[in-house]
Formats: structure tokens, sequence, C-alpha cells
């Protein structure tokens, strides 16, 4: 782990202004600001194309930074990239990994690359395999893994040398879902008993909001939200009710009880939807339903969501869709 | 940088001695090379003006030691184009604290596989019944300059290969290899070439190589002096070439 002179560990990331320009290419990140301290879960949230992995390769010194600077650990990224990557891990969007090579044989080079000793290195190695569990596979050549144990032995392989800051780029991207609730449950182990600082991207909102401390919402190359899960919501602040008329023929009556308790946003497909302004009620809506003598076949009240969020601040909706003017990263 | 270029040629060392499609190719070439060219044309020796005291298998030992020294690099930079292609090239950028010596590290697995694909040629050659006129001493001259070269195509693969970062790099790679080494006196010694061949060649400087190979086998010195001043400059030369291609594949993200 780092270490700071008055002995307290130094595993935060500060970011200012920082920027990727691509020669011929969009500006992928666009001058963002942000800072994760020690021991938190960060998610950064946004759709492909947004600049999630173009930040994340700055920050783990794989692309130099157009501007701005990023100090990670303290040390700064783009003049102290050795001492960077001597305290970081990193499980990239695809998990980089060769195939003719075993999962003990992986671990067995990951542990040379950062100079563990011979006996630590194997004793770290079965400890991980065990962790993520892969020790029935570990001697098995990697082209022969499913996408989920490949992911597992990535993050396997990111904690070889105990890093005090883990990066993992869309980690949960093509598990099943048993899969994904086991890496959950281990990154947010690292971060509560090992005191691991994480930097998560990731364009599921439920897994940036079961897991994050706190979100960034990245957008085009731009932070455009940032704070708690819960704070972020709290921003939107109204949930949203949606209706589905028992008889198609009753909707424009409906809709016009529900114009006087809120706005209308997008629902399911058949439904009607509107986000409630501040003093409405549910019961308030359901009353004047009944008054109006209209049937409903379903009608339910949605808390907001990160995606209201991202709605709210881009105005376009995350899951499930790509940014509207892709840039790489 | 010594464990990240130890770590880096450990793994391309062990799937060539496990995998024999990773060390057939390189051992083959060679093996080919030596047992066809010596065996089919080994009469060339009857030719007036053919003067090599330890006869054609030594005549051709030499090219093909040098041959195989040149083309081993290339095949690691075959291997340094699969990694950047396949992104395994990116976790040895974000693990290696000093990235020189990922560098190293294939060069290292480049003169850990000639070496042992060339003791395997050699006892070939032996076996069919090589004659050596040279000493100990000259063997290690031998040696040294096959490494060297080794070295040489291994930094200049490993420059191309992390510019390009992709298999397009194969035939730039190979190409002026190829073309320096068969536009050499390859079958026969340059006084018997003629015409453009002759010409071509004589200011070949793998001609002065495979004269200095030639040399140390006779027991010999002619062409040695020049042989090493042209390939220890060549090798800084590419180690500066490889490097700035690490530099560029930095630069591009892997």
């Amino acid at each position: 782990m780092v270490e700071k002179a008055d002995g307290a560990r130094r595993n935060d990331i500060a970011v200012h202004g920082l920027a990727k320009q691509f020669r011929k290419g969009p500006r992928a990140v666009d001058g963002i600001d942000l800072y994760v301290a020690p021991g938190e879960i960060y998610g950064f949230l946004g759709p492909n194309g947004a600049g999630k992995s173009t930040t994340v390769h700055m920050l783990t010194t794989l692309l130099p930074p157009s501007a701005g600077t990023a100090r990670v650990g303290g040390h700064d990224v783009a003049r102290e990239g050795p001492r960077v990557r001597t305290i970081i891990g990193a499980a990239l969007q695809e998990a980089a990994l060769d195939p003719f090579l075993s999962g003990r044989n992986h671990l067995r080079l990951q542990g040379a690359l950062h100079r563990l000793s011979r006996s630590e290195r194997k004793r770290r190695g079965d400890e991980l395999l065990e962790r993520v569990g892969l020790t029935h596979a570990a001697d098995r050549r990697v082209q022969t893994y499913s996408g989920g144990m490949k992911r597992r032995l990535d993050l396997a392989l990111a904690l070889v040398h105990h890093p005090a800051i883990l990066f993992l780029d869309e980690p949960t991207t093509g598990l099943d879902p048993q899969s994904r609730n086991a890496l959950w449950v281990e990154v947010a182990r690292l971060a509560r008993e090992e005191g691991v600082t994480i930097f998560l991207t990731t364009q599921y909102l439920e897994e940036a909001d079961v897991l994050a401390d706190r979100v960034g919402i990245i957008d085009r190359g731009r932070i455009v939200a940032e704070g708690t899960p819960a704070e972020l919501k709290a921003e939107i602040g109204r949930p949203t009710l949606q209706v589905i008329p028992a008889d198609p023929e009753e909707r424009g009556r409906i809709a016009d009880v529900l114009d006087r308790f809120g706005e209308p946003v997008a629902g399911a497909p058949g439904s009607l939807a509107i986000r409630l302004n501040r003093d409405a009620d549910l019961t308030d809506v359901v009353r004047a339903l009944d008054t109006e003598g209209v049937r409903v076949e379903h009608l339910e009240l949605d808390a907001p969501s990160l995606d209201d969020v991202f709605l709210a601040k881009t105005g376009h909706r995350l899951e499930g869709q790509e940014a509207p003017e892709p840039v790489a990263g | 940088m010594i464990a990240v270029a130890l770590a880096v040629a450990w793994r391309l060392v062990y799937k060539a001695f496990t995998l024999p499609s990773f060390l057939l190719p390189a051992l083959l070439f060679p093996m080919i090379f030596f047992l066809g060219f010596a065996g089919a044309l080994g009469r060339v020796a009857e030719v007036p003006g053919f003067r090599y005291g330890p006869g054609y298998e030594a005549f051709q030992f030499a090219f093909v030691l040098l041959q195989s020294a040149a083309m081993a690099g290339v095949f690691t930079g075959f291997n340094i184009a699969h990694d950047f292609e396949r992104g395994f090239a990116r976790r040895l950028l974000i693990a290696a604290p000093r990235r020189s010596g990922i560098v190293a590290g294939y060069v290292l697995a480049t003169m850990a596989r000639w070496a042992v694909n060339i003791t395997i040629v050699f006892v070939v050659a032996m076996l069919v019944g090589m004659s050596i006129h040279g000493g100990p001493v000259d063997m290690f001259g031998l040696l040294v300059l096959g490494f060297t070269l080794n070295v040489v195509g291994a930094l200049w693969a490993a420059g191309v290969a992390m510019r390009l970062r992709s298999a397009q790099a194969g035939p730039v790679m190979q190409l002026p290899i190829f073309l320096l080494i068969f536009l050499a006196p390859v079958f026969v010694p340059l006084d018997l070439l003629q015409g453009w061949i002759h010409a071509v060649a004589t200011v070949n400087p793998f001609t002065h190589l495979l004269a200095a190979a030639r040399s140390l086998l006779a027991g010999g010195t002619s062409d040695v002096a020049l042989a090493f001043a042209i390939v220890v400059p060549l090798a800084l030369v590419f180690a500066v070439w490889a490097l700035t291609g690490l530099r560029r594949a930095e630069a591009a993200g892997g």
C-alpha cells in the first residue's frame, strides 16, 4: 500500500481538467474533474463511447492525457507512470489473456512482472485462484475458459500484488447474473475489508446503484452529474406514475386527468406516464381517476432511478443506448 | 526492469517449449535449409573456383546459422504484433513499472529460442559429417556473431511490430531481412557469382557477415572485424528503433 509521511494510506485519485483529444479523432474526454477518496468505490457511469474507458486508460497510464492532471495514489500519471503502475491493479474491458497459458501461469507471470518472490507468487496465486473459484481450472489453458471464468481470472490478476487502487472497466459486461453477483460481492469486500480504492466503469445502472459509494455520470466526454446514488436521485426527487388503461378508448380521458398531476414522460408501450409534481400524491391521482369514472388495468409508482437522473442530466436514456454521437473510449 | 524482462521472456520460452507449433517453424526452416542445400547442392563444392576447406556442409551451415539468427527475431516480431493485436500487450504495459523491460524480455526470449534451435541444427550438421577447421575461440566468435545478429533481428522486428501493432507488420519485418539474406552469396562463393547479383552481393552487408562466419568455421579471420563493425552498430541503432517503437505504442495506448 502507498504510505504518506504520516503513515496513512495514500490511495486516492485526484483529477483536474483531464482531457484526451485523439489525433484526427474526437475529444473523447473533455476536461473532467473528479476525486475518489481512499477506500471508496466510485462508479463511472455512461453509455458506450461516452469516454469511460479512455478515462481509465489515462488513469492507468496506458494513454497519455492531452491536457489536465491526474494523480493516482499521489503520483502524476503523466510524469510518474512507473510509480503509478506499482500501486494499481486493472481489469480492462476485454480480458487480455493468453489463450495458451493456464490460469496459474497467468498468475505466475503477473506476480513476476510485479517482482513477487517465487514463494510469494505461488502462495498468492493459490490464494487468488481459491478466492475467485478457479482452483479446479487452474492448470487448464485459458482458451477452455468461459467468459465468466476469464473475467474472474482477470480480476485475480489485477489483485496479485495487493494494489491500493483498483480499476475495473465494465467488469460484468457479458456475465451471467450469478457471476455478476459474485463479482459484486468480491468488489465490495475489497473496498470494505481491505480498504482498496475502486474506480469502476459501468453502463449498468443497477451495478452503480448497488456497488458505488459515489457515482459520476459521463456523457460525451463530460461529467454531467456526481454524488451518491441517493443524492443524485434526490436531485430528481419526483417519482414516476405509469397507468395502463383498462379500455384503450379511455386513454384521452386518463391523459387529461394525469396532466393535472405532473408532466408527461416516456413510459412502457401502451401506458401513460407522468413525473409527479412535487405537491402531487398518489392518492389524489387515484381519487381523480375514480371521480372521472375511468378504469385502469395497471397503476405503478416508480421511485426515481439513476436512469431518470441520466435522462434529466443528458436528455436521453442510458440503458440499451449508445451515446448519440459516439466518441472514442 | 530485469524482473519485467525475465517475466516477459519466461512466457515466450515456456510457450515455445510446451507448444510445438511455436517452436517447430523456427526450427524447421533452418533444418530444411541446411539439409536441403547442403545435401542437394553438395556437388557445388566440385565447381572449379570453389575453394573452401571445411567443405560444402560447413559452407551452408554458416548461412543457416546467420539466416536462423536473423529470422528468429522476425518470429519474435510476430509474437509482439500478436500481443498488441490481442490486447495482451496492455497487460504488460500496465503491469510493468519499467516498460523498456518488455523489449528486453522479447529479445531475451529470441536469444533463448535461437540458442536451442541452432544447437539442434549444429548437432544434425555434425551427424551428417560437417567438418570444422576453426578452434574454440573461432567457434565462440561465431556464436557471438550469431547472437548479435539475433538481437539485431529481434530489435528490428520489435520496432516494426510496436509501430504497426497488427499482423500487417509481418511482411514489413520479413521482406528486408529476406532480401538481404538471399541477395548474398548463399550457394556459391562471391567470386563465382556473375552479373547483377554479384554487384548487389558485393555491397550487401550480409555478404560480409556470411564471409566472416565461413571464415571462423574455417579457422580464419577474414571479414570478422568488418562483420562485427556492421552488427554491433546495427544493434545499437535498432535498440533505439525498438524503444522509440515502444514509445509509439505507449502513445497509442497499446
